[in-house]
């Protein structure tokens, strides 16, 4: 459990920040190699500066890095850990066994399969100097005296995406091993983390949505969980919570938490993953974290009412404000929605995020600094007056 | 000072090529005939192709009865017509001395009226109705460039031509024991 806790409800983000135009032009750069890593850095340093200035300015008690120097929240694994490279999904698509439901999804996506960067582990793991995000935290915690929350990839996401049958079965004999494998390499992370003085770390698990919706609908969400074959959606859940509970077991001094959302890539609603979260929330409620990161703003994630049986002690990231729309939710509507939490959830409980990152996919963020900025803000004034109401000045 | 190699392709003999057709009829008249033989396995819905010295398997998916061990003829065609575009594309590219990256193209036809081909219908055709053709291409070059590679491409592709203009097919069965 962690260490020190912020004030009542407190506002938070779930990771990512818009990318401004020259630091998309850096990591390419970077990714063509005519950038080393030390002039990415320091233009990268100034774009995490101006993400922190936004989320201080808005009134973020728990903030990130923005995610800058990531190209999105899970394939930068590849420029930390030996072992993982980075593959297009051309390179690759000769070893999809279902070649015809890859080809669905590129279409419901609208893309090429060059353009499409997944993370392959093509020898044995090994984490690089630099750690997955401790030379992020290392910069963040130098550049604010906010709480610091780091988003990890999940687990279970890096072994979904990375295991590519016919590559990844030369240096680990099963998929089970591998997830292990991350699971160990996670937990050696958070323990840095922990060390370097961050408060929070955040798993991302996006993809378990896809395992329990993306079966019958059409526009998949996550590329990279669609790639290799899948077993039934209780067996793949059971060994998420598995791998979870590995990487956490025992650890203290660190808040810990599993984002899971639907899909942010696009704008259109009505292309991304859609359900509630009843049939996750039993395996949600088994993972030994401190808090479960949820998106509640947009109506596809159906009624928060799903989590009242299987909360229990833990702490909600709840999702209020929608990082993919123009209008600006109202304090007012967000006190709304917390107060339809506090009829069954403690008060010290409940933090204030919006759904998911603004900026998941470095070149297809899904909103503005400026009205990611002015969420934010709406989020702060309505913790503002939760406090006054449930008695924190 | 130009590449002698680009996009895998070798410009002088390419513009060597393309000097010999410009004054070569016999060349013309090869380059403009081609020929494919198509065998029936035996069984089911199972065909083999012969064009020059290659061949490949048609067969049907099992929504049209067949055992699915290739494309069928119909897939055949939006492929042939992507990789027409395909060809013109990186051909006329590097006429122009442009170097593509990456370049993929997806087609989806939709048939007229299939209850036509199945024999359960005489309303409209079997043929496709509309084919959507999306080309992703990547270079170092202006959109707008590419943009003009890509209606030359379409302007001047045989597959294409062949499916959007009058094409006369003669046909003839022979039965030989």
């Amino acid at each position: 459990m962690s260490s020190s806790r912020p004030r009542l409800f407190p506002v938070t983000v779930v990771g990512s920040w818009p990318r401004p135009k020259w630091l998309l032009e850096a990591l390419k750069k970077k990714r063509e190699r005519s950038l080393s890593q030390e002039e990415f850095d320091a233009i990268a340093d100034d774009a995490v500066l101006l993400a922190v200035k936004y989320q201080e300015d808005a009134g973020v008690d728990i903030l990130t890095d923005g995610e800058q120097r990531r190209d999105n929240f899970y394939s930068f694994i590849a420029d930390k850990v030996y072992g993982i490279e980075l593959k297009s999904v051309a390179e690759i698509v000769d070893l999809v066994p279902d070649k015809s439901r890859f080809e669905s999804i590129l279409r419901s996506l609208d893309v090429p399969a060059y353009s499409i960067r997944n993370p392959v582990v093509v020898s044995k793991l090994k984490v690089g100097s630099r750690g997955i995000a401790r030379d992020e935290a290392s910069f963040l915690k130098d550049h604010t005296s906010r709480l610091i929350k780091v988003p990890l990839p999940g687990p279970y996401l890096l072994t979904r995406s990375s295991w590519v049958p016919g590559v990844t079965d030369k240096y680990y004999s099963s998929r089970e091993e591998l997830g292990f494998e991350y699971a160990k390499i996670l937990r050696e992370e958070i323990i840095a983390l922990r060390d370097l003085g961050v408060f929070f770390v955040q798993l991302d698990e996006p993809v378990l949505s896809e395992v329990v919706y993306g079966v019958d609908q059409s526009q998949q969400t996550f590329m990279c969980a669609a790639l290799f074959s899948r077993r039934n959606p209780r067996e793949e859940l059971e060994f998420a919570v598995e791998l979870i509970n590995n990487t956490v077991k025992g650890l203290s001094g660190i808040k810990t938490g599993v984002h899971v959302c639907r899909g942010n890539w696009s704008r259109r609603e009505e292309i991304l993953l859609k359900g509630d979260y009843v049939p996750l929330m039993p395996y949600l409620a088994e993972m030994k974290v401190d808090q479960l990161v949820l998106e509640f703003a947009t109506p596809r994630a159906g009624d928060v009412e799903a989590i009242r049986e299987y909360i229990g002690d833990k702490e909600l990231g709840y999702g209020v404000v929608n990082p993919r729309t123009d209008d600006i939710e109202s304090p007012q509507e967000i006190i709304s929605k917390v107060n339809k939490v506090l009829k069954f959830m403690d008060a010290k409980k409940i933090y204030l995020n919006p759904d998911c990152g603004f900026g998941t996919f470095a070149e297809a963020p899904v909103n503005t600094p400026k009205t990611a900025f002015k969420k934010l803000r709406s989020i702060r004034i309505a913790a503002e007056e939760l406090r006054k109401i449930y008695g924190e000045k | 000072m130009v590449k002698e190699i680009i996009n895998g392709i070798n410009v002088k003999e390419l513009k060597n090529l393309l000097k010999e057709a410009e004054r070569n009829p016999e060349l013309v008249s090869k380059i403009s005939r081609w020929t494919a033989r198509v065998r029936w396995l035996g069984s089911s819905f199972n065909f083999k192709a012969y064009v020059r010295n290659h061949s490949f398997v048609l067969s049907e998916p099992s929504e049209l009865g067949g055992p699915d061990l290739g494309p069928n003829a119909v897939e055949y065609v939006l492929s042939a017509l992507g990789a027409c575009y395909a060809t013109g594309l990186v051909l006329n590219a590097t006429k122009r001395g442009i170097e593509i990256r990456n370049l993929e193209i997806a087609l989806e036809g939709e048939i007229d009226n299939i209850l036509v081909f199945l024999g359960l219908s005489d309303k409209g055709h079997p043929g496709y109705r509309r084919i959507i053709v999306k080309a992703y291409v990547d270079a170092d070059v202006d959109e707008k460039i590419l943009k003009e590679i890509w209606e030359e491409t379409v302007r001047t592709s045989p597959v294409g031509n062949t499916l959007t203009r009058h094409v006369e097919v003669e046909t003839e069965i022979k039965v030989i024991k």
